[in-house]
This record gives C-alpha cells, sequence and structure tokens, in this order.
C-alpha cells in the first residue's frame, strides 16, 4: 500500500477537502455571487502546487518508473504533469473572478473545478488501470457540468451535450479496452498488463492488438486525434471561454499522460509497427487542425482548432518515442508549455468576450488600443503557439522536430514528420498573423481605452513572464522534463 | 450445467454491436445515453465473466466502481437533457445547431 504522506493521497485530500466544502459555505452564508469562493479555490491550488514542487525540491518522489506493484506511484513523471494541470486549474480559476462575478452558483463553479483537477492529477500518478478509469472519470464528470454552466445560454447546453455524449462513449470504449486487458493477462496493473501482452500467443495477438486500438480511441477522444475530433470545435465554442481554457490546456494534456502511461509502453511491449500509426495520426491531426483553423471567423473557434493541430505536435515525439531519446522528452516539454499558451490564449479571449462581448475575429480591430495589457498576452501566446523564436514554443517545437530528425536513422519514415510539422508551423502563423494585424495595424471604431478586469491582467501578466521567462532560459524546466521520462529500457527486461 | 466463457463473451460483444448501432442511427438524446449505457455494460459483462475464471478479484472490483460512475455520469447527462428541453421542448440531437464552422 501507498504511504498516507504520498504527494497523490495528499492533493486528494487537500483539493476534494476544500471542492466539498465550498458549497456547504455557501449554503450556509446565503451570498450568491461573492468572490470568496475563488479565493478560497485560489489558495488550495497554490499550497496543492507549493506542496509538489516542495516534494521535487526535496527530492521525497521516486525517479520516474513505468510501473509498480501499487494502484498509485509517486513519481516524478506524475508530479510533472501535477505541476502542468495545477498551473492550468490556478490560470482559470483567477481568470474566471471577473467571469464570474455577479453570476450564480459560484461556489459550485470553483468546487467542479477543483474536483475535475484532483481527476487530472491522479491519471499521471496512477499505474493501475482501475485507478486510472476512475481518475478519468472524475476529471470527465465535473468538466460535463462546467461546459453547461450558462443554463440559460443554447450555445453552451448544446456543447455540453456534445461534449458529454462522446465523453461518455469515449468513456465506454476505454472499460471496453481494460475488460480486453483484463481477460487476457488476468491484471489491471499497468505493468502486469504489458508483461502479459509481451507473452501472448500469436492467435491471442489480434486481441491485444483490438485492446491498444480502443485505448487510442478512447484517448483519442479527449486529446482531440483527428478521427475522433468532431466534437471539440463545438464544445470549446459554445462552453464559457475560461472552461475552454481548462478543457484545451488541462483535460486534453490529462489524456496525454494517460496515453504516455497505458498506449506508449503497450506499443512498445507489443510491436514497434504502431509507431507509423502513430505518426500518421499526428500528421493527419496537425494538417486538418491547422487547415481548418484557418478558415474560422470565431476567436475561441480558432484557438480549438489550434489546439487540434498541436495534439498533432505533440504526438510526433510519442510516435519517434521507440527510436529516439528525447522523444518523449520532448512532448513533455511541449505539454507544459502548450498548457501555459492555450490556457493564456483563452484567458485573453474571455477577458475580451466578457468586457466588449465580441469573439468575432473581425470585430477584434483596433483592440491593441483598447485593451492594451490582454491583447499584449494574446499576441505573445498566439506567437509562442506559432513557435517564434524567443519564445518557450520555440524551443518545444525544435526539440520535438529535432527528435523525429534523430530517429531518421533507425525509422526512415520519421523526418517527414519533422517536415510536416515546419510546414504547418508555417501554416498556422497565417492564422496568428491575422489576428495581430487585426489588433494591432487597423484602425477600430473607436480608440477609447476601457477599463480591463484586474484578475486578467494578474493572468496575462504571469502568463507573459512565463513564455518569455522559459523562452530566454529553458535549461531547468527541459532538465526537469528529462527527469520525468520513464527509463524506457527497463521494458525490454520483460520479454 | 455451467455455461463455458465464450457465451459471455459473445453476448457481451453483441450488447457493444448493439450500442454502437443504437449511438450511430438515433437521433434522439436520451435513445443515444442509453446505447452508451449499453456499451458501459457490455465491458461490465466482460470483466465479471472474465473474473469468474481468474483468480484474483480486480475484474469484479473494476465492475462495481464502473456500475457506481455510470450511474453518476447519467444523472449529469439527465440533467443536461432537461435544461435542452426546457429550451427547445424537444430532446432530437438533430435540432441543436447552433454551433457551426
Amino acid at each position: 500500500m501507498i504511504e498516507f504522506t504520498s504527494t497523490p493521497i495528499i492533493l486528494t485530500i487537500l483539493l476534494g477537502a476544500v471542492g466539498v466544502i465550498l458549497p456547504v459555505i455557501s449554503i450556509i452564508r446565503k451570498e450568491r455571487g461573492s468572490s470568496l469562493y475563488g479565493g478560497i479555490a485560489f489558495g488550495a491550488l497554490i499550497a496543492a502546487i507549493c506542496f509538489v514542487a516542495y516534494q521535487i525540491l526535496s527530492k521525497h518522489i521516486m525517479p520516474a518508473a513505468i510501473f509498480s506493484k501499487n494502484v498509485l506511484v509517486d513519481d516524478t513523471f506524475g508530479s510533472f504533469f501535477a505541476i502542468a494541470m495545477l498551473l492550468v486549474s490556478i490560470m482559470t480559476t483567477v481568470g474566471s473572478f471577473n467571469y464570474m462575478r455577479g453570476r450564480s452558483n459560484t461556489a459550485v463553479y470553483y468546487s467542479l473545478i477543483l474536483l475535475a483537477s484532483i481527476g487530472m492529477v491522479l491519471i499521471a500518478y496512477s499505474t493501475d488501470l482501475v485507478m486510472l478509469f476512475v481518475a478519468w472519470e472524475l476529471m470527465s464528470i465535473p468538466t460535463y457540468v462546467l461546459a453547461g454552466f450558462n443554463k440559460k445560454d443554447p450555445s453552451s447546453n448544446e456543447a455540453a451535450i456534445k461534449y458529454f455524449l462522446f465523453g461518455a462513449l469515449s468513456s465506454g470504449i476505454i472499460i471496453y479496452g481494460i475488460s480486453i486487458a483484463y481477460g487476457l493477462t488476468g491484471s489491471t496493473n499497468i505493468g502486469d498488463v504489458i508483461s502479459g501482452f509481451s507473452k501472448l500467443g500469436p492467435d491471442m495477438m489480434p486481441l491485444a492488438l483490438l485492446a491498444v486500438g480502443m485505448f487510442i480511441a478512447g484517448f483519442g477522444f479527449k486529446i482531440g486525434l483527428v478521427p475522433f475530433h468532431m466534437w471539440l470545435p463545438d464544445t470549446y465554442e459554445g462552453s464559457p471561454p475560461t472552461i475552454a481554457g481548462l478543457l484545451a490546456a488541462g483535460t486534453k494534456k490529462a489524456g496525454f499522460a494517460a496515453a504516455l502511461r497505458v498506449i506508449i509502453m503497450g506499443t512498445i511491449a507489443l510491436n514497434v509497427d504502431w509507431a507509423f500509426a502513430l505518426g500518421i495520426i499526428a500528421i493527419v491531426t496537425m494538417t486538418v487542425g491547422n487547415l481548418a483553423a484557418i478558415m474560422q471567423k470565431n476567436l475561441t473557434r480558432m484557438l480549438a482548432y489550434s489546439s487540434i493541430a498541436h495534439a498533432g505536435y505533440i504526438l510526433i515525439g510519442l510516435s519517434v518515442a521507440p527510436f529516439s531519446q528525447i522523444g518523449i522528452q520532448a512532448s513533455l516539454f511541449h505539454i507544459l508549455n502548450h498548457a501555459v499558451m492555450k490556457a493564456a490564449a483563452f484567458i485573453a479571449a474571455a477577458g475580451i468576450i466578457t468586457t466588449l462581448a465580441v469573439s468575432h475575429i473581425d470585430k477584434l480591430r483596433g483592440l491593441g488600443k483598447r485593451m492594451p495589457i490582454t491583447s499584449l498576452g494574446l499576441v505573445i501566446s498566439l506567437l509562442a503557439l506559432a513557435g517564434v523564436p524567443p519564445l518557450n514554443g520555440f524551443w518545444s517545437k525544435l526539440m520535438l522536430f529535432g527528435a523525429a530528425i534523430n530517429a531518421g536513422s533507425v525509422a526512415p519514415w520519421a523526418p517527414y514528420l519533422a517536415v510536416a510539422g515546419v510546414l504547418n508551423s508555417a501554416l498556422s502563423l497565417a492564422y496568428y498573423g491575422w489576428i495581430i494585424r487585426k489588433m494591432y495595424f487597423e484602425e477600430g471604431e473607436s480608440d477609447k481605452r476601457v477599463k480591463e478586469p484586474k484578475s486578467i491582467i494578474a493572468v496575462m501578466i504571469f502568463s507573459i513572464i512565463f513564455m518569455v521567462g522559459i523562452g530566454v532560459y529553458p535549461d531547468p524546466i527541459i532538465e526537469f522534463a528529462k527527469s520525468a521520462v520513464p527509463n524506457l529500457s527497463a521494458l525490454s527486461t520483460i520479454h | 450445467m455451467s455455461n463455458g466463457l465464450i457465451d459471455f463473451v459473445l453476448v457481451s460483444v453483441a450488447l457493444l454491436a448493439i450500442g454502437i448501432y443504437g449511438l450511430s442511427v438515433k437521433r434522439n438524446a436520451i435513445r443515444m445515453l442509453f446505447a452508451i449505457e449499453m456499451i458501459v455494460n457490455s465491458a461490465n459483462l466482460n470483466l465479471v465473466a472474465f473474473a469468474r475464471f481468474i483468480p484474483n478479484s480486480q475484474g469484479q472490483t473494476l465492475a462495481l466502481f464502473s456500475i457506481a460512475i455510470a450511474a453518476a455520469e447519467v444523472a449529469v447527462g439527465l440533467a443536461l437533457i432537461i435544461v435542452a428541453y426546457r429550451m427547445y421542448r424537444n430532446i432530437d440531437i438533430a435540432d441543436f445547431r447552433s454551433l457551426k464552422g
């Protein structure tokens, strides 16, 4: 049994207790629209991230492990994802202060964000399929409610119903895959499942491949890989923009944590041919995402398609993982960067939508003069998403494409992934540049400066510092990502 | 007379197929919700059937967790569908078309 003071247990108790107490306080105080609840949730999340950082710095946690005998493992891989998820939750909470002012059910809103972040964090720490499934649902169910939180707004409700139907289908597919894996290997521990898979006879191999295929489909729905992406733009556009940020930056990355724990290890143990299939999905995902993003007229919908494209970039690192040392490291680095960049972009969009009530790109004319700090944050996050050199997105894309080129000596198809990635980055600069041109180089109807919400300004300043700071001095985060990569050579011993 | 494992697996695959058929053909939100429930329950049947032949309790545990989680999921889904019904007086998915692009 895992000890009581390990990171995942403490995080669950801390965030879960605050998440349950918040609605109780709101019933006792009978104050609906108060910003007190947001403050409490913010405090809990800050305490959680400080605890994780303390555990990492004081070296109380294990080095990254692929599997363990326990249900949860307290390793650097999980802590890396915990830092990324909690950063996104903190940015979403602070960005919501202004959005939620004067609305009803504020306490429930923040409490659901806390509960969803427990789920996201636990996915990264779990080494057992039962725990992984429970954490997956703990992440999904609160976000279904959050997507439909504006219950008077038809588009929010439609977004939530689409998200719910596809999300419930994806968890059905995942549990069917788990049941096949359990039937074949007699265990739900990820390590035992993988070693069982590698010992299977040839007549049972198709079933194991079916199980891995079901995992790819199930996690792929949440990640937004291309054959499974059709719900994603509608949901991100219709749900409250702060929640779209949580979905794009948080739950999508938690899907990658689950995929790394299950699919990558499974594919390496089964057969490296899967890497080629993942590579094709990566190219199709980024191309479809970028091509669709060019045609969008709505800011949040365009960011949604851009997050599909970024799922493709991250998948490059996963597909070359069997051949390249830095594949998974590059993916992890891009996951952390993309979490902050995309959350910042969506929260800037939320600030624009709540202050000016516009989300159409043509209406953004002259925004650089009307909302200078929000515009600056949006521009820097868009440039970082495109991968412009002095920003953090450049370094992680460079590592991803470098990993693909490195893998070329073993897998002749891998360098084409880098070529596709570079072409797609150039393509994406077209629509990011279009927004920047609208905001800064075109005259708007009025130049009068509007009052920007303080909470949005705080998030923008934090993310500008993060993006520029890591762009100038990326070494510590690259080292942290390197320490979070599990030792893949342990897999070869189970054959 | 005891049933073989293959019988349970066949029933489970049939349930999965019916669920996927219902999800892809029907456009009523409640019917789609039921189709998803059939997919989840086919997996539960699989887990319990396998657990009978495997000397550990992990499959049964997961089936129990999965039943409880499916109940929570249906509660959220029905709530969303009720909100939609109040707005549209209709629960046909094909009518929800305000988001396009």
